[in-house]
């Protein structure tokens, strides 16, 4: 069922696309493209859904033989000197690994357009971003150039460029995947995602992927705390939503305090007041956004789904909240790289300290070297509770408010929200169309799902001008199967649409 | 007039096979960097994964130093470049040690003193940065190894007393078999933190002490470091907080960053390190593993066995030793125990020592000597029944080392037992009593005239004599009654 089919015409297919969307890194040679599948690229013997599959890689996972780039100028000829374990998993299952695709600069970002190496574009509108981070795996599995793609999730970075691109993308479960092998941004919120051309072939992946790994404990702890639930649908459909108007007053009125809170500030107070203002507009759902969520909540009410509308007050804390623990850890996260072991590095250093700053300050691109700063700020001693510790006990409480959603026999199977207030957006003269700080502020829908370690996932609710428009279902942790029961009911009605020229080489 | 507080923070290397966080050879003296992966070379996207030994490791030293081992505990990262630590932080301990709040009594001069244990925590070892003319070159094959660092209160007064303090806890952690404890190899590590105060006035101005190689250092950086903050205070000045550096080319310390320098290491839970959740179970666990500790050792062998300090310290010293020594008491069945004891420890710290130094065997090896605590046992039970002398004894023990063989069927082979038959006696008696006629009559004359003195002094030469023909197998008591008996009865020569 999962053989692939006729493959002539498949290297042309992916060169002229590739010239159009720049999805990938790096890529195998045609002629291996073309050979790819039984022969020459995955091993023998193993039969499975995804054996014969060739399947594309964020460049933050590593891949023996490739690259590893993450997207960075300092890391542009580094190559893996191992294989991450999901990729590992996959690899013996049969699929094959054809290339690395780009990404915002170490996941940083909601475009791609923070690649320091490459420029990606959207399938559906070349003029428009694929979204981030995953933003080339997305591209690739949109464009038909794989069926799959592996991406990382760390604040949305698989779900948006999903729903941008018009594709399935299933975040696990903090925990279900190993992360051993995927280069750290934030290594409490992220995990190792799928992106795929269906419900099916996600499940599919993620079946594989998911498990114990010795190499990376959390993998252990996670189901120790959690079990593992996985349940399938059936019985009582209830399906809770998160009203979005509702969700954008909550964190107009969060942002409202702050700013009464820090109006003794003086200057730095109209610079605050701005900035509340933009991240109350981006919160405000563009209208087509709008409509898609509104088709899928009507098409769940369709499928017999008795559909409850739930608040999650603590929602308003959560990009802050986020972006407190991401820069935090990024900024140790990222202290590795200093041109010593590894790396692009100056031609000439006075000593090591030199050397480590030089390859920094020009190795790191300004939106790596901004949450870095941020990070180190809010790490400071002293500053800790103000900062760090304050926003994990919010972290606590969303995570808490989030379980007992789903806890109780009248819990809802998960909860739809929607993934991104705007469909994918362009590009000005001046780079992408939502400043940076409005794509942060936009985080607000996939964010929570990263705070609080559960799954989600996202998949196409309609198309609407021209652009498809992503929902989401998140849930319990470790019930990825149940969201995609949920997510396949709502695909059969609504097949995963697709960009002008898409062509399907495999089933 | 016025107090010195010392405190200690002392790093010993686990003995774990592999590194804390990977899969890696813990070993030392290596080509550079052939101990190295992905992951304690810091390469992007890998992930430390706790090594169990090294947690049961740090857990047994913890409960050995009367630490409460918390609930939870977890990693924290440590923050600061430097380019021998791969990730540039450090996976630390900070807000829940694996050890807090425990105790070691040391021996001090005699008087027992109890150092109070802030903490000990896991945490990993940085690489090696070689500085060689216009480069430098570094070696990971220590990053990422199992650290212990074990943490003081200020409890010690003087540079002895730390000296004390770290030799003691090297030879705990050497019996609990965690620790090498070689310090010159870096795997027993100490800084140390002084302050001075007037007495009564509570600590001073902390200073802290780095570079310290050796225990002797330990105790020179730290009187030395005392005297200078004494003088500080005695000329009206305040002592700077600050981190000193022993130079142990000049024998003193010297300044090397004030506070105002010191890292901000932004501390916070390692997240890629589930929290450990220490069960009772695991704690009872651990608690069956201890086993007697050095000074309870020690204190047992002074009490039961009647033992000088000195001899018991020595035997002390290595955990293999005082297995030897207990098992030789032991397989000793025709003596008393605490006679036993004494004797082998006199022949252990005496000519069993000077056997081993001549061998080249170490103490802490002892266990793998051909010369066996039984063999030992032997010559023991032999000397003490008064079936061999002491001659003997020693004759017996080097060629039971060299031929690799028990000294009794040595002893009996050779012939060697003390002969005790009167008439085997009587005949050496006789023959020696022709040969020193002289010395003979003259004692017979001693006797007659009661000069005491004279008599005795000849007496003991005429035993000697005979132990001497008989290549000291005559039992000498028997000797001498007959010696004395011979003497007695003879008519004084009248010519």
């Amino acid at each position: 069922m999962s053989r692939s089919v006729d493959k002539d015409g498949f290297p042309a297919y992916v060169s002229a696309w590739e010239a159009r969307i720049g999805a990938f890194l790096e890529i195998r040679k045609p002629e291996l493209l073309s050979a790819q599948g039984e022969s020459s690229l995955g091993p023998g013997g193993a039969s499975g859904p995804v054996k014969g599959l060739p399947f594309a890689v964020k460049d933050n996972i590593a891949v023996e033989g490739f690259g590893l780039t993450c997207g960075s100028k300092l890391l542009a000829d580094f190559r893996a000197t191992y294989t991450a374990t999901a990729v590992k998993r996959l690899e013996s299952a049969g699929a094959a690994v054809i290339g690395k695709t780009n990404m915002d600069e170490f996941g940083m970002g909601s475009s791609t357009d923070n690649s320091a190496l490459k420029r990606t574009n959207n399938p559906w509108d070349t003029s428009r971003v694929a979204g981030g981070s995953s933003g080339g795996s997305a591209a690739a599995v949109a464009a038909g150039l794989v069926p799959f793609a592996l991406g990382s999730d760390t604040g949305g970075s698989v779900r948006q460029p999903a729903a941008f691109c018009g594709v399935v993308g299933l975040k696990p479960t903090y925990g279900a995947v190993s992360r051993f092998g995927l280069v750290a941004y934030a290594s409490s919120l992220e995990s190792i995602g799928v992106l795929a051309d269906s419900v099916g072939r996600a499940r599919d992946v993620f079946r594989i992927i998911q498990g114990e790994d010795p190499l990376d404990q959390t993998t252990v702890a996670a189901r120790v705390v959690h079990g593992t639930a996985n349940q399938k649908a059936g019985g009582k459909k209830v399906l809770a939503v998160l009203d979005p108007a509702s969700l954008a007053q909550a964190v107009s009125a969060a942002v409202r305090g702050a700013r009464g809170l820090d109006a003794a500030d003086g200057g730095a107070e109209s610079a605050h007041r701005d900035a509340a203002e933009e991240a109350n507009l981006i919160n405000l759902l563009e209208e087509e956004v709008l409509a898609g969520f509104s088709k899928a909540v009507e098409g769940y009410k369709a499928l017999g789904y008795e559909v409850r509308e739930v608040s999650i007050p603590s929602l308003a804390y959560s990009v802050p909240v986020y972006y407190t623990i991401a820069t935090a850890e990024a900024s140790a996260n990222l202290a590795r790289f200093d041109g010593i072991r590894y790396g692009k590095r100056p031609e000439w250093a006075e000593n090591p300290e030199d050397l480590i700053d030089k390859t920094r300050a020009m190795g790191f691109g300004s939106e790596v070297k901004l949450r870095i700063l941020l990070g180190t700020f809010v790490l400071r001693s002293g500053f800790q509770d103000r900062y760090y510790l304050r926003a994990q006990r919010l972290r606590k409480h969303i995570t808490g408010e989030f379980l007992s959603l789903f806890t109780g026999p009248e819990a809802p199977s998960a909860l739809l929200m929607p993934v991104f207030p705007t469909r994918a957006f362009g590009r000005g003269d001046r780079g992408p169309a939502l400043s940076s700080f409005a794509q942060k502020a936009a985080d607000i829908f996939t964010c929570p799902a990263n705070l609080a370690g559960l799954p989600a996932i996202a998949f196409p609710a309609s198309v609407e001008g021209g652009l498809p428009v992503g929902v989401q279902l998140l849930g319990a942790p470790f019930t990825e199967e149940l969201l995609c029961d949920i997510a396949a009911e709502y695909e059969a009605d609504h097949p995963i649409p697709h960009p002008e020229g898409y062509q399907s080489f495999w089933r | 007039m016025y107090q010195s507080f010392i405190g200690l923070e002392i790093h010993i290397h686990l003995l774990t096979d592999t590194k804390v966080f990977c899969s890696c050879k813990a070993a030392f003296g290596s080509e550079p960097n052939t101990h190295v992966c992905p992951v304690c070379l810091g390469h992007p996207g890998v992930l430390p994964a706790l090594n169990r030994a090294a947690l049961d490791m740090g857990a047994l030293v913890a409960q050995a130093l009367h630490c409460q081992i918390p609930d939870r505990t977890w990693f924290e990262r440590k923050q600061y470049f430097y380019p021998d630590m791969p990730k540039n932080y450090q996976i630390s301990q900070f807000a829940s040690p694996l050890g807090q709040q425990g105790y070691m009594d040391i021996l001090f001069k005699g008087q027992k003193k109890r150092v109070c244990i802030k903490e000990c925590h896991l945490e990993e070892d940085a690489g090696k940065m070689i500085h060689a003319g216009n480069v430098t070159l570094l070696d990971y094959n220590r990053a990422g190894t199992a650290l212990l660092e074990i943490v003081t209160e200020p409890d010690l007064e003087t540079g002895a007393e730390a000296e004390a303090f770290i030799q003691q806890l090297r030879r705990l952690v050497r019996y609990l078999g965690v620790c090498d404890g070689n310090m010159e190899e870096g795997s027993l590590r100490s800084d140390a933190n002084v302050s001075v105060n007037l007495k009564g006035a509570g600590l001073g101005r902390k200073v802290e002490i780095k570079n310290l190689n050796s225990s002797r250092f330990v105790r020179l950086a730290l009187d030395y470091e005392i005297e200078r903050q004494k003088e500080i205070l005695e000329s009206g000045g305040v002592v700077k907080q600050e981190t000193r550096l022993w130079n142990e080319n000049r024998d003193q310390t010297e300044s090397m960053r004030s506070k105002e320098d010191s890292h901000d290491y932004r501390f916070f839970p390692e997240p890629d390190l589930p929290v450990l959740e220490i069960t009772e179970a695991y704690r009872r666990e651990t608690q069956s593993r201890l086993m007697e500790l050095p000074l309870e050792r020690l204190e047992r062998f002074v009490r039961d066995y009647g033992l000088p300090l000195e001899q018991a310290d020595y035997i002390c010293e290595e955990r293999a030793l005082a297995d030897y020594f207990e098992e030789a008491v032991q397989a000793i069945k025709g003596l008393e125990r605490v006679d036993a004891a004494r004797r082998v420890a006199l022949w252990l710290a005496a000519d069993v020592k000077r056997v081993m130094n001549r061998d080249g065997v170490a103490p802490e090896s002892i266990n793998r000597w051909s010369f066996s605590p039984q063999r030992l046992a032997q010559i023991v039970e032999l000397l003490g029944r008064g079936a061999i002398s002491g001659k003997i004894a020693k004759q017996a023990l080097e060629l039971s080392v060299a031929e690799d063989r028990d000294p009794q069927d040595i002893v009996q082979e050779r012939g060697w037992q003390l002969i005790q038959d009167p008439e085997v006696i009587g005949r050496y008696v006789q023959e020696v009593l022709q040969k020193e006629a002289g010395s003979f009559q003259e004692a017979i004359s001693a006797l007659e005239n009661g000069n005491q003195k004279r008599y005795e002094t000849l007496t003991v030469y005429l035993v000697g004599k005979v132990l001497a023909e008989s290549q000291g197998r005559c039992d000498a008591p028997l000797v001498k009654a007959q010696i004395e008996k011979q003497i007695g009865e003879a008519k004084p020569c009248v010519c």
